[in-house]
């Protein structure tokens, strides 16, 4: 038997994601709504802080997303796994040939607890589509020292003008049960 | 009307406001009407033009202009319902519709069909809409929309008349000088 530690586990994650955010002065934040992602969209759409932009699909995100740094801006993306695959042209067809610091926040589905076979092969092609971009992406498993990793994060990302993918797992924030 | 006529008007009445570029013929003819660092020219990303302008329209109060064209607003029609829901005051959306995909051969797209793109933006919940069928129709809709808070959805009803030459621009760049005009000295200049 499987025991659901969703309701046992701390949002600290969240909190240490939205703190690295308002840090590098992130404030408009693009995503399509999944259950993970949104114990940290909740904690934005309340925080006056940010402008969460609800898309209907993860490639139109990423155009609000860089439409918004191109103006001043500074912009991120939520999605999960699935939503990515639908962006990846919005990402080598924009993101990458204009060199945009846009970081992509992915809760990893089809990783280890995953209960539906359909979110399997686009949960682990993902970092490997990412690689062959050539865009760091950094997977998280625990929230141990994750403030410390999430801020180099965003100084690689903005030094290299290119995006950074964090990669959050069911290990680090429990996921969702079937 | 024909698209270049349309552009070269936008770029005369726009003043110092952005503009984002459909991509190709659209990009290609808004750099041949006069290149201005706030020309935002794509090359790729088909579908994002106005998506594109959304992020910009709430990243800035300045008024933002989106020249879309039918087939690439037809991939992402979601781009209106997202307009629709945020409602930025300062976002004008101009749909270059031919009613075909010109590029690829001219096959018809689905305005060609009956598709209709101003009701489609009215059903999302963009309430200033308007379609225009000559450039002095074209004129008074962006005079009017420049004039007043938006968000603005223009259907620009033209006819394909060629192609100018592929515009000497480059994505990384175009970011470049586009952004300095909003954030100074934020970011590293390109080589000139």
């Amino acid at each position: 038997m499987t025991a659901n530690t969703n309701t046992t586990r701390t949002d600290n994650w969240a909190h240490l994601i939205v703190q690295a955010l308002k840090d590098w002065d992130i404030s408009l934040i693009a995503y399509v709504p999944d259950t993970s992602i949104h114990r940290v969209t909740r904690i934005i759409d309340e925080d006056p802080f940010f402008h969460l932009v609800s898309a209907t699909r993860e490639e139109e995100a990423v155009g609000i997303a860089v439409g918004s740094y191109a103006a001043g801006r500074n912009a991120a993306v939520f999605m999960q796994t699935s939503g990515f695959g639908n962006s990846i042209n919005a990402l080598a067809s924009l993101c990458v040939p204009a060199r945009t610091p846009i970081p992509f926040f992915i809760n990893m589905r089809g990783g280890t607890g995953e209960f539906n076979i359909s979110q399997v092969p686009m949960g682990r092609t993902t970092v490997p589509i990412l690689d062959l971009f050539g865009l760091v992406s950094y997977t998280i498993d625990d929230d141990y020292r994750m403030d410390n990793l999430l801020d180099g994060a965003m100084k690689l990302c903005y030094a290299n003008r290119q995006p950074v993918a964090i990669c959050l797992t069911q290990r680090l924030h429990g996921g969702k049960f079937a | 009307m024909r698209r270049f006529d349309a552009t070269q008007l936008t770029v005369q009445l726009a003043g110092d406001r952005a503009i984002v570029g459909n991509l190709g013929p659209t990009s290609d003819e808004l750099w041949h009407a006069g290149h201005r660092d706030r020309n935002f020219y794509t090359y790729g990303n088909m579908g994002l033009c106005s998506s594109l302008a959304l992020g910009m329209a709430l990243a800035t109060d300045e008024q933002i202009i989106s020249l879309d064209g039918d087939g690439s607003l037809l991939m992402n029609l979601g781009a209106l319902a997202s307009i629709a829901r945020e409602k930025p005051k300062n976002l004008i959306v101009v749909v270059y519709d031919n009613e075909e995909w010109g590029q690829t051969g001219h096959q018809m797209s689905h305005t060609g069909t009956g598709t209709d793109l101003e009701q489609v933006a009215l059903s999302c919940g963009i309430t200033s809409t308007t379609t225009v069928n000559d450039i002095e129709e074209y004129e008074g809709a962006l005079s009017n929309a420049l004039a007043s808070d938006g968000p603005h959805f223009i259907v620009a009803k033209i006819e394909e008349a060629g192609y100018l030459p592929v515009a000497p621009v480059e994505p990384e760049f175009t970011l470049y000088r586009f952004r300095n005009t909003f954030v100074e000295g934020q970011q590293p200049q390109p080589p000139q």
